[in-house]
């Protein structure tokens, strides 16, 4: 039993704060490939630029800039610094239901990002400021599993933070594989920085050796069973919380967890050799429409519901 | 052992305010909680003061420093808002603990008790019977025509009687180093996150002195205010379920809040997160409705039920009172026990001890003059400038003139706002609170001091072994509040030699 304000409260924390990680490692990844003046590092800027929506063409040529607003510039609701004040602000706000532990590394992001020497620290060595951000958030994940009961509240949590990874990634993909996308994607360089932008590099490496081709990195990034940033990891998580979540409310909604479940068999059941020949732009699309419903009905199941269905008799 | 460095500090202080005055003759030299007047340390600080001889200025500003990074990083902060922007500032909090011998607090303790139980009897009985009023102890018309009397609230039933469940109330050390009684907070007292967020700092700031001292631990202050505040739902609920209702994260007391739910377990709800139905209370969960049964409410009387009180009001929910009224919600604490602590209803407190309870007033008030009686008033009007004004209804610091610190100008205006609404304005003596040792940018010098200690009434009433001591951080200013530039620092009653810590 919680409070639906806390759980909405909750699942917004977890959201915002997948969402400043994956913004981090997007400007990571992109500052340091823009260091070549190669048409793999243009390629590079271009996608992590369009996969966080910046549609700004100065920044295109310069990189430090965009990436210095796209991290502390709090008047852009999108930048890093808002989204972990937005964080930060939500678990003010439910202060009561998360541990001092979990608190703590969330404040202490906030309190860094916001301070007075944030602008210098960032100067001084963006790259670093930006890794220890990630790793901070590491910590606050860390600090919120080993710390927080894995009820209700957690589960919510971890809702938002995987249906966020699952829209990040699936926007990442549809920049790189998507029918709309502007531009090659095919240089090596540029696969490689991708697979960064979604911490895969490594995990990459060691499932398909250093035989990097755009098949396999749409392959590894959608479909593989393990990998913690792949959408049907991702999904697999979804469709556990949200049954989980479910189970107390009374039966007859149609809730989350069928969405959910659905979208979880699509993409454990998917087929990449079919996905070759009939686009992957249909199913990255689907996976981000579903993920809107998924969203829908989560409030309206646990947040936003009528008042008349529950009152009791 | 005598420490000069900290000694030569007081004295100086002293004689600067009140020069040509030797200690012994110095009525209007205010009580030091370390030192005595002849400058020697109190044998209950004694430990305190041979640890801050061993420390160098270095050391105590890095322990303050600590101390200040515990609060920041633990959020307890309020907002301070701004033109453009807004920034969260840490309560000026002082490293330096106050301490409380054994036998003042036992004192403290049965006098509180003593003053909560005849202020219960006096609510339930002037929102029952009012019997008071009809033997004339205290005039009727001051009671009803308080703005914080609530006619709702007549013959209503509320458990053992006890209408303020939570009471702050402020006490200050007189120059003759007895305690008297300054204010009765019965409404939505706050402060008490303070007093245990200071204690969390002060036992990793003086660990060695902490242990040596055998100080009372506070630390079951939100189990006995859980255990309280369940003692109030009705006996055929068998598992009360208890909220705390805040007004939301922009309330400047809203860390306190947040703390007690969660150290009590309880939910913290807002009124957007409550649904009156059927005059059940009821909270949103993510799984439908769910019954509460106790509400202790961080929000003030006028607010929390639109339908009743302020009608404009979001803070609260519809039907929450008609809820109380059929007996299905208990609020605490109860609504209109803000008439008990009423500044004007304040000078009669001794009186209405007597007339309930038989006995004198263990913590005496301190003197006050009623404007709404004419020969007071004229006295009020002719000494101005040594006295303290008050409007009755104002709390917080406000409203306030404070005669001989105001200008010939203020005093005048003020004169005529006591003159246009007498009944509205009370004045007392200006009143020496004590001082204590404070770190002041880097140097021990003292600071004047109030002390808040909380005690909850329930099946009965219970006074925590501690309290929150307010500090005006500011040299040779009285007013404490914390909307007034106003600190706060760690309270040590200690223990009797013979019995160990419970």
């Amino acid at each position: 039993m919680m409070l639906a304000r806390v759980a909405d409260s909750l699942y917004w924390i977890g959201r915002y704060v997948e969402r400043a990680e994956h913004m981090c490692r997007l400007s990571d990844v992109m500052l340091n490939a823009t260091l070549d003046r190669t048409e793999g590092a243009a390629q590079v800027a271009r996608i992590a630029l369009a996969a966080v929506g910046d549609s700004d063409r100065a920044h295109l040529a310069n990189p430090y800039e965009a990436t210095l607003a796209m991290a502390l510039d709090r008047e852009d609701q999108g930048s890093i610094v808002s989204s972990l004040a937005l964080a930060r602000e939500n678990a003010r706000q439910v202060r009561d239901q998360i541990t001092t532990e979990t608190w703590e590394r969330l404040n202490l992001i906030y309190l860094k990002m916001t301070g007075p020497d944030a602008a210098k620290s960032f100067a001084d060595g963006s790259s670093a400021f930006l890794h220890d951000v990630i790793a901070d958030l590491h910590l606050f994940r860390g600090a919120a599993d080993a710390t927080m009961s894995h009820g209700e509240g957690w589960r919510f949590l971890l809702l938002g933070m995987y249906l966020e990874r699952a829209q990040l990634i699936g926007r990442l993909l549809e920049v790189c594989f998507g029918d709309r996308r502007r531009g090659a994607f095919d240089e090596h360089f540029a696969l490689v920085s991708v697979l960064r932008m979604s911490c895969a590099l490594e995990p990459y490496l060691r499932r398909y050796t250093a035989d990097i081709q755009p098949r396999k990195v749409l392959e590894f990034l959608l479909l593989d069973e393990d990998f913690p940033r792949s959408i049907r990891f991702a999904t697999a998580r979804i469709e556990e919380h949200t049954t989980a979540a479910s189970r107390y409310v009374e039966a007859g909604h149609a809730g989350p967890e069928r969405l959910a479940g659905r979208l979880k068999a699509r993409l454990q059941y998917a087929d990449m050799d079919e996905l070759q020949v009939a686009g992957a732009s249909a199913l990255i699309s689907t996976v981000l429409d579903e993920c809107v419903a998924i969203h829908q009905s989560i409030y309206e199941t646990f947040v936003h519901y009528s008042l008349e269905m529950r009152l009791p008799a | 052992m005598v420490e000069y460095g900290v000694a030569t500090a007081h004295i100086s202080e002293d004689t600067a305010t009140a020069p040509n005055v030797g200690p012994q003759a110095s009525l209007n030299v205010p009580y030091d909680e370390m030192l005595t007047s002849r400058g020697l340390v109190r044998p209950h600080y004694a430990a305190l003061d041979a640890r801050i001889a061993t420390l160098a200025a270095a050391d105590m500003a890095e322990r303050q420093r600590v101390l200040e990074r515990y609060f920041l990083l633990q959020g307890i902060t309020f907002t301070v808002y701004g033109g453009e922007s807004s920034t969260e500032r840490i309560i000026p909090t002082d490293l330096l603990p106050r301490i409380i011998p054994a036998e003042e607090w036992s004192k403290i303790e049965t006098g509180l008790t003593q003053r909560l139980k005849a202020l219960n009897m006096f609510l339930a009985d002037i929102y029952g019977e009012q019997k008071i009023l009809m033997d004339g102890v205290v005039p009727r018309e001051l009671v009803l025509s308080a703005p914080s009397y609530r006619r709702e609230m007549q013959n209503l039933y509320v458990p053992h009687q006890a209408y303020a469940n939570v009471c702050g109330s402020d006490l200050i050390r007189q120059t003759d180093g007895a305690f008297a009684v300054l204010e009765d907070n019965l409404r939505v007292p706050s402060g008490v996150s303070y007093m245990l967020a200071n204690r969390e700092a002060s036992r990793r700031t003086f660990p060695g002195t902490f242990r040596a001292a055998n100080v009372r631990a506070i630390d079951r202050y939100p189990d006995l205010l859980l255990a309280t505040l369940k003692s109030m739902a009705a006996d055929w609920r068998p598992n009360p379920q208890v909220a705390v209702l805040t007004p939301g994260v922009y309330n400047s007391a809203y860390y306190e809040h947040a703390y007690l739910a969660r150290l009590m377990g309880c939910p913290l709800v807002e009124g957007r997160d409550l649904v009156v139905h059927d005059n059940m209370v009821y909270m949103r969960t993510t799984t439908g409705l769910r019954r509460i049964d106790v509400i202790y409410r961080r929000v003030d009387d006028d607010f929390i039920d639109p339908l009743t009180f302020r009608r404009d009001s979001g803070l609260g929910v519809a039907g929450l009172f008609n809820a109380y009224r059929a007996g299905n919600v208990v609020i605490c604490n109860a609504p209109g026990t803000g008439v008990a602590d009423d500044k004007a209803v304040y000078a009669y407190v001794p009186e209405i001890i007597r007339y309930y309870l038989g006995e004198d007033a263990i913590l005496p008030n301190i003197e006050t003059y009623l404007c709404r009686e004419p020969a007071q008033l004229s006295h009020v009007l002719a000494n101005l400038d040594k006295l303290v004004v008050k409007a009755v209804g104002a709390s917080g610091g406000y409203g306030m003139l404070i005669g001989p610190h105001a200008s010939k100008q203020e005093r005048a205006e003020f004169g005529e706002a006591i003159k246009a609404d007498p009944d509205n304005y009370i004045a007392q003596p200006t009143i020496q609170l004590s001082t204590a040792p404070c770190l002041v940018d880097g140097a021990i010098e003292p600071r004047h001091v109030d002390l808040r200690p909380f005690i909850l009434s329930g099946e009965k009433i219970v006074v925590t072994p501690g309290a929150l001591t307010r500090v005006a951080l500011r040299k040779g200013s009285l007013v404490v509040n914390s909307s007034q530039g106003g600190g706060s620092k760690d309270t040590w009653v200690l223990a009797d030699g013979k019995e160990t810590q419970s």
